[in-house]
């Protein structure tokens, strides 16, 4: 067996409060003082205006029409962190926010500019980045709240071992506003006087922001060496929409997984930098899951939020960062904010920044919907013939084709078979899914506070994996979805608005997070699985395909993958306007449970690539990465391909799509969208038509159909960064 | 029972079951069987809600666990600790 690729970290930028820059952030853990502050960036009424939070200071004067926050915190650090070297292969960044601060002035205002909200979708940052930094692969968004960089990294880590990539920056980056300011104080999560983790008295956590962002390289040059990511590990607790399992278990899990990953003993770690948010309930379980993996023997810890505040997704990052600088500096970070420890926790945390030789630390995060995600990090090796030297570029690799053992879609005719009947009598499938196609997802108990967005994915997941015949829960369960849950945000924002941001419901804010229907399936389902989601605009559905193959190269034999929209009265004509009116406007989406490929008959599904012209223009993504996969192997296999072309690229598709006929003489074109409709988890539903097309050796467009002499098709995106996918049989 | 307590009762009712959105009607909740761990289906998301939906159409704060055990009793110790805090000097 090859030995896979090492991972390591050549590039670190961080923005937090109390810090711009990884020096700044150096100097603050050598002697830390806490920033926090009444939050500038939006106005609080009644009793929130006494809250503290973390706010990166410097950084609130923008004019209306300016990049949002999270973009200008992300590009900073992303900047930082890259330095002066060329660009990297691939982005995967972690955010929960996106452009939503400036979103909630903007709805509050009631405006309905065009391009008012163009940088809402959590995708935008991750996207501006790569025109920013001329990105031409992979630009993968990872939305799973408070343990996204964790999971970020992994992604990264995945796509440097697969030998995809040989250079990636993988980061998070929030920022504060009131969605997450007031959803945490109405769950009764903040603390009055700032986060005192591991305390007596701790009260909760102080919500914060940044970017953070590590450089990753297989291949890199010895002298650029900070660490090495030694390993990742993910779980879901399966327990609870936000509280964490009160015996730590899914956290234990998660910690146990990286350190397997990373092949070391817990004997061996120096430093853990807990997750260590300051609620009761979390350091209560932590420090319980912190006991099961390392028994009485624990190894120096402290968290740092006490210092930085929770940054929600950028935590993970930020705090990756200082495990760096733990590890470069030789410096064990105090856990600030502490008076008097909780003897219960049975935890005894650094209280000082202390000088000790720290060789190897495990960074734990943990998000809501029971999502743990921790990474290790070791110091630099020291041989240099340790290391690969890198070759070629572009990284040339391929994954592998996986089975598809069960699929599920909702369109505005019904469920797969009602969907494919209509196409095959020639009818359009566009519209919204009817209610009575999904409302019978789980139990009325179990989704009375459900919206659209998690009953839609919560039946899709029911129903593909009672068609694949399988009994266990899933090895990986990952779900895409570009704008998330709409009437949840929706409602949560009026209500604060009603009240003059005053009172709004806990129970919205809870589903409003991105991967709060991901978390609904896990519960329903009992998988205790890495828990993902990926918000990636158009390609939501393909990224969550690239990075579940990804996973299963390096060993999980099976996965739920699913995407999925929902359509939302008011807020999706102005988030993505061009799809969501006119008479193509859709939801819906589709799941498909995989397997490895193992001979079985059925359809199989490989992620065959993603291009971009680096400047966010579209013309030529889509024919580039056709060129490129026809060097691999001879176009004409294809009995036809299915194009999608989201509305609002519009004109600009005409020319992409002429030229690609022209590559594709003998294979009819597709534009699907026509006949499913606009949504942008639209390619799911199209994937898991496909999947039954090679099958029957048919595909459902006509009345009779087109015959599929190869059972094999072709699935285009295009877009700014255009994908490929094939299905066959 | 007086007739200004029963009122608040069924109010209180009704709010519970539109609030939580509880597949049940508000004639059908027991007025003194306890909100939480019981038939319900109540669990700590609910009462969030509930605090945050008593404190904005009462004014009443139920901001300690000690004062969730005492409020979320019953309907009518809720309706008990609602009238005693209103009732008493406003800050």
């Amino acid at each position: 067996m090859i030995p896979r690729p090492r991972v390591f970290v050549t590039g670190m930028g961080v923005i937090c409060a109390g810090a711009g820059s990884v020096a700044e952030l150096r100097r603050l853990l050598r002697e830390p003082k806490r920033s926090f502050q009444l939050p500038t960036v939006f106005p609080t009424a009644g009793e929130s205006a006494g809250l503290p939070v973390a706010q990166v200071s410097g950084f609130d004067v923008a004019p209306p029409d300016a990049l949002p926050r999270t973009h200008r915190l992300a590009l900073q650090a992303a900047r930082e962190a890259l330095g002066v070297g060329p660009a990297p292969d691939a982005i995967v960044l972690g955010t929960t926010t996106g452009g939503i601060l400036t979103t909630e002035f903007a709805l509050q205002a009631g405006c309905t500019a065009p391009g008012a909200y163009r940088f809402h979708g959590l995708h935008t940052v991750a996207e501006h980045l790569a025109v920013s930094l001329g990105v031409r692969g992979p630009v993968v968004t990872v939305s799973t709240a408070c343990s996204s960089a964790a999971v970020a990294m992994s992604v990264a880590t995945a796509l440097l071992r697969s030998g995809l990539a040989r250079r990636v920056l993988a980061g998070a980056a929030d920022c504060i506003c009131r969605l997450t300011f007031h959803g945490f104080r109405q769950l009764q999560l903040v603390a009055p006087q700032g986060s005192a983790p591991l305390d007596i008295q701790r009260a909760g956590m102080t919500v914060g922001e940044g970017a953070g962002f590590l450089l990753l390289e297989s291949a890199p040059n010895q002298r650029a060496i900070v660490a090495e990511v030694l390993g990742t590990g993910m779980s879901c607790d399966a327990y609870h929409a936000t509280s964490p399992h009160p015996e730590g278990t899914g956290a234990g899990l998660a910690m146990r997984r990286a350190l397997q990953d990373a092949g070391v003993d817990p004997s061996v770690i120096d430093y853990v930098n807990l997750h260590g948010t300051g609620t009761v309930d979390n350091d209560a379980a932590e420090a319980r899951a912190m006991r099961q993996v390392f028994g009485s023997s624990l190894p120096a810890l402290s968290s740092t939020k006490g210092l930085t505040g929770h940054a929600l997704a950028a935590a993970g990052a930020i705090e990756a960062v200082i495990c760096g600088i733990a590890i470069s500096d030789g410096l064990l970070p105090a856990n600030t904010g502490l008076q008097a420890v909780d003897e219960k926790l049975e935890l005894h945390p650094v209280r000082d920044p202390t000088r000790a030789r720290v060789g190897r630390v495990l960074s734990s995060s943990f998000g809501f919907g029971g999502n743990n995600a921790c990474l290790v990090l070791g110091e630099a090796p020291t041989a240099p013939a340790a290391i690969e030297v890198g070759t070629s570029h572009p990284p040339a690799a391929r994954l592998p084709p996986l089975r598809v053992a069960g699929a599920a879609c909702l369109t505005a005719s019904g469920d797969l078979a009602e969907t494919w009947k209509a196409l095959l009598a020639g009818q359009s499938v566009a519209g919204f899914v009817p209610e009575a196609a999904f409302s019978k997802a789980a139990p009325t108990a179990f989704i009375r506070r459900l919206r659209r967005l998690p009953r839609l994915m919560l039946a899709l997941a029911q129903t593909a994996s009672r068609a694949s015949g399988r009994t266990s829960p899933p090895d990986l369960l990952a779900a895409g979805t570009a704008w998330g849950p709409l009437a949840e945000t929706q409602d949560f924002l009026r209500k604060l608005f009603e009240t003059g941001d005053q009172f709004s419901s806990p129970m919205d804010f809870i589903g409003s997070v991105h991967n709060a229907p991901a978390g609904q399936v896990a519960l329903l389902l009992g998988a205790q699985a890495p828990n993902w989601t990926f918000s990636s605009g158009d390609r939501s559905f393909e990224q969550t395909l690239l990075c579940v193959s990804l996973a299963m190269t390096s060993g999980a034999p099976s996965a739920l993958v699913m995407a999925a929209e929902a359509h939302e009265a008011r807020l999706s004509p102005l988030f993505d306007p061009a799809a969501a009116t006119g008479p193509l406007a859709s939801d819906g989406g589709a799941a498909l449970v995989l397997v490895a490929d193992d001979g079985a008959p059925g359809a199989r599904v490989r992620w065959l690539g993603e291009n971009g012209n680096g400047d966010g223009s579209v013309q030529g993504a889509a024919v580039a990465l056709c060129a490129h996969l026809a060097a691999q192997a001879p176009l004409d296999c294809y009995d036809a391909v299915g194009v999608s072309v989201p509305a609002a690229i519009g004109a600009d598709a005409d020319a992409e799509l002429l030229r690609l006929t022209e590559m594709l003489p003998s294979c009819p074109l597709l534009t699907y969208r026509d006949r499913l409709g606009q949504h942008a988890s639209v390619s799911a539903t199209a994937t898991a038509l496909a999947a039954r097309a090679v099958v029957e050796g048919v595909l459902p467009f006509g009345p009779d159909g087109i015959s599929l002499r190869h059972r094999r098709l072709l699935l285009l995106l295009l877009g700014a960064h255009a994908t490929a996918v094939e299905v066959f049989a | 029972m007086t007739e200004q307590t029963d009122s608040l009762v069924v109010e209180l009712a009704h709010k519970l079951v539109e609030t939580l959105g509880l597949d049940t009607t508000a004639d059908l909740v027991d007025p003194a069987a306890p909100l939480i761990g019981a038939g319900l289906g109540i669990d700590s998301i609910d009462t969030l809600e509930l605090v945050v939906m008593i404190e904005k159409d009462y004014g009443v704060k139920i901001d300690t666990r000690a004062a969730g055990v005492e409020a979320f009793a019953s309907l009518i110790a809720l309706a008990a600790y609602i009238r005693q805090r209103r009732s008493a000097p406003s800050p």
